[in-house]
């Protein structure tokens, strides 16, 4: 074919052909290389796609032929997480690695969804990480991530409710952030003391804020009040852990494998007290109509001096700099004593799906989140801390040191100095558990229905749902 | 002779029907053209609505959490709904959405359709037609996001401004009797867009003839408009009423996002309970169950309205 001859139908197709062919031919290599690859996919919530790309940046610089996928999915909350998480496996989706908080660790392990790391941390060559880690991670917050006996997701953070205090408006009204020795009464003076109503009877300035959802919420409250939603009893097992790695350390004496909530006793005369307390003080106008969410309409409150105290978490901290508060404008203390100062938290890691095509190398993504450096490189814990580290490490007052507050020791001295710290009721049918309990909370907080009346009626559905779910899950 | 010839060549053939030269083949032609074209859509119908109803009418007899296999219960979902006070509760509370979203948003369109009609101006006509209808355009997310702002009872700019004129707080998304009138409002105020432009569509193409011997009659003013525009709109009202009735019986986002069915069970919806117990709970036979409910409801419903119109719809 000459350059000036026009290019037939027929030359072009046998062009395209030749074409076809060489892109075909040169592609052959490139399929074998992609054969090597191995591709894990990792469920991110919250901060999205971006927040773990560090980690994975250490594995694929480790080990190239490692690629890393990322599967966001976000919720209101820790259980809207992990119904998108179901909904997902339901329609055929498979992930290699999820995120989950206790709640949801128990039913994906309850229900077999997770894989028990207990093998492959006994089997590690290198034990020195694991000792070191477990040095480093409260015993109860490993214990909350075990289920039956097996460990399940190492924790990476926690967050045990706390009070935060808005310092400008305590020093307002003449109070100081009180000590770690507060009590119920303590609370209540500061709440009211600083609550401002203008000539109308319309509250101005709130003295305490909380949502109406599973942690945080008037759940602390029911913990020092001395009840809780569900007898706290412990699973066999887990001996390996305890003996293995926590030998010596007191905070790890009596512990068993995982917790069980199996009897519902929401209606006992502490928690029905502990109710009427926070719907008192929302009667009073002391606190905001309760409505649902995490807590982001509070913040917004909180940082214009209109809240002086909530519940929050270390993840609060970071969530306080962003909305433009300084270091100095909030501070944070144990929750008060009532009949005892039991915490409550939430913890959260990662779980390995027992229908991963590539265990081992989602497994070495775990173990690299959990490591110093992944600690260091996390976006979680840097430049500001957004969620409590779990290691104890990462969670010293050098962290806070930029966004406050003061008395960041609380965070974790509400593990180590308070043994009866434990995590909110969690059984793998936390889901509804939760429907009802905000249900019913609601009940009582917009007034249709008295305290006692509403956990009467939450204790029903509770034990009936109990009925229905508990037998599935634990072992006799 | 040629067109014989044809005929004669193409007979016999697996595609004699079609391919004959006559009108009946022609005809033939055009209408498989025809199905050609409403191929895509029915696939679609069949793999995304229609699949699905059948998929859940067989999901409701089984008891199925996804980690394990279905087990067949036969009709215990169904047992189980009767007796499920949310469930119950989830109706009354959609009704009562319905009827108030609906009523609203049918009577404001209708509203702001007469009087945008009226607009000599067209740049001012085209402003507010793009003003109404812009809500529409939005997620029904977001809008529930910031009206959630916007209605909150101690810091929302609503109340800030009542309690200027004097106006006491309002809890309207924190009481148990007003959270439904709150987001039916803005339902209908998101909504309200579509009724409003085909309304004006209407509007704008009623008979001119009989508008003129309605003038000659003497009717004007309120008497024109329920005796000669409301019953020419008659078609348009039906239509905006019945593709009302059947969006606000599947109401999910504004009241999940805002309340979550609160306070207590006083914003749960029944598509809101269906979504819990399929995804919350993982019991996809149950939920499945609570969505067949759904279907018959909007399909009785529906039925129903056109029924009842039947003798009250005008077409010119």
């Amino acid at each position: 074919m000459s350059a000036d001859k026009k290019m037939s139908r027929r030359d072009l197709l046998k062009l395209a052909g030749a074409g076809s062919a060489g892109l075909v031919m040169s592609g052959l290599p490139v399929k074998v290389i992609a054969q090597d690859m191995v591709t894990i996919k990792v469920q991110t919530a919250g901060l999205g796609d971006n927040s773990l790309q560090p980690v994975a940046d250490i594995q694929m610089a480790r080990n190239p032929n490692v690629n890393v996928e990322w599967v966001v999915l976000t919720g209101i909350d820790h259980e809207e997480v992990a119904a998108k998480i179901l909904a997902l496996v339901a329609a055929g989706e498979s992930i290699d690695v999820g995120y989950a908080a206790t709640e949801a660790c128990q039913l994906f392990a309850g229900q077999g969804l997770a894989a028990p790391l207990d093998d492959r941390i006994t089997g590690d060559a290198d034990q020195d990480f694991w000792t070191d880690f477990f040095s480093d991670v409260h015993p109860s917050l490993v214990e909350a991530m075990m289920y039956e006996g097996s460990l399940y997701e190492p924790p990476r953070d926690f967050n045990a409710a706390n009070m935060y205090f808005n310092t400008n408006v305590l020093a307002e009204n003449g109070f100081d952030v009180p000590g770690p020795d507060w009590t119920k009464d303590d609370f209540v003076e500061i709440a009211r003391g600083t609550t401002k109503k203008d000539d109308a009877g319309n509250t101005e300035v709130f003295g305490y804020g909380w949502t109406n959802r599973l942690w945080g919420s008037w759940m602390p409250w029911i913990f020092v009040a001395g009840g809780n939603l569900y007898t706290e009893e412990r699973a066999p097992g887990g001996e390996w852990i305890w003996d293995g790695y926590y030998e010596g350390d007191a905070a790890a004496d009596g512990r068993g494998g995982g917790l069980r909530w199996q009897t519902p006793i929401a209606n006992s005369p502490e928690v029905v007290e502990a109710l009427q307390l926070v719907v008192d003080l929302w009667k009073e106008g002391v606190t905001p109509d309760i409505g649902m969410g995490t807590g982001q309409t509070l913040t917004g409150f909180y940082a214009t001096g209109k809240l002086t105290m909530t519940p929050a978490g270390g993840f609060w901290a970071g969530r306080l700099a962003n909305e433009g508060m300084e270091k100095g404008d909030f501070d944070v203390q144990l929750w008060p004593a009532w009949r005892n100062q039991k915490h409550q938290f939430g913890t959260g890691g990662h779980w390995l799906s027992n229908t991963s095509n590539a265990p081992d190398e989602a497994w070495d993504f775990m173990k690299i989140e959990v490591s110093h450096e992944g600690f260091q490189s996390s976006i979680f814990f840097n430049p500001v801390i957004i969620t409590t580290p779990a290691r104890r490490s990462y969670s010293q007052k050098d962290a806070y040191e930029t966004t406050g507050p003061a008395n960041s020791d609380v965070f974790y001295d509400t593990l180590d100095e308070h043994p009866s710290t434990a995590p909110i009721p969690a059984p793998p049918w936390s889901n509804p558990m939760t429907t009802i309990f905000t249900t019913y909370t609601g009940f009582a907080t917009s007034g249709e229905m008295e305290p006692q009346q509403a956990l009467d009626e939450m204790q029903a559905e509770l034990e009936s749902l109990t009925n229905r779910e508990g037998r599935k899950y634990y072992q006799e | 002779m040629t067109a014989r010839k044809t005929t004669a060549e193409t007979s016999g053939g697996p595609w004699h029907w079609l391919m004959q030269d006559t009108m009946d083949g022609l005809r033939r032609r055009r209408a498989l053209l025809g199905y050609l074209f409403l191929l895509p859509t029915l696939l679609g119908i069949f793999v995304f609505t229609a699949g699905p109803v059948f998929v859940s009418f067989g999901l409701s007899l089984f008891q199925w959490n996804i980690f394990k296999p279905p087990d067949f219960v036969g009709l215990e979902n169904f047992e189980r709904l009767l007796e499920d006070r949310r469930v119950i509760i989830g109706l009354i509370n959609t009704l009562k959405f319905t009827i108030l979203a609906v009523t609203s948003q049918v009577t404001i369109g209708l509203i702001l359709a007469l009087a945008v009609h009226r607009i000599n101006r067209i740049w001012l006509r085209y402003y507010f037609r793009t003003a109404f209808f812009l809500p529409l355009l939005m997620s029904g997310a977001s809008v529930a996001v910031f009206m959630g702002y916007i209605f909150h009872k101690e810091f929302g700019p609503l109340n800030y401004y009542l309690t200027l004129l004097g106006i006491p707080q309002i809890p309207w998304l924190t009481s148990s009797d007003l959270v439904m009138i709150s987001i039916a409002i803005i339902s209908a105020w998101r909504n309200m867009g579509f009724t409003f432009l085909i309304f004006l569509g209407g509007l704008s193409n009623l008979s001119q003839e009989v508008l003129d011997a309605a003038d000659v009659d003497g009717a004007q003013g309120l008497r024109r408009l329920w005796s000669v525009t409301i019953p020419l709109l008659s078609p348009q009202i039906l239509f905006a009423t019945v593709t009302g009735v059947i969006g606000a019986l599947q109401v999910f986002d504004e009241p999940y996002i805002m309340t979550r069915g609160g306070p207590g069970n006083a914003s749960r919806t029944l598509v809101m309970v269906m979504y819990e117990h399929a995804f919350k709970h993982i019991e996809f036979g149950y939920g499945s169950a609570i969505a067949i409910v759904v279907f018959l409801m909007i399909l009785v419903m529906a039925i129903a309205q056109m029924w009842l119109w039947r003798n009250r719809v005008f077409y010119q």
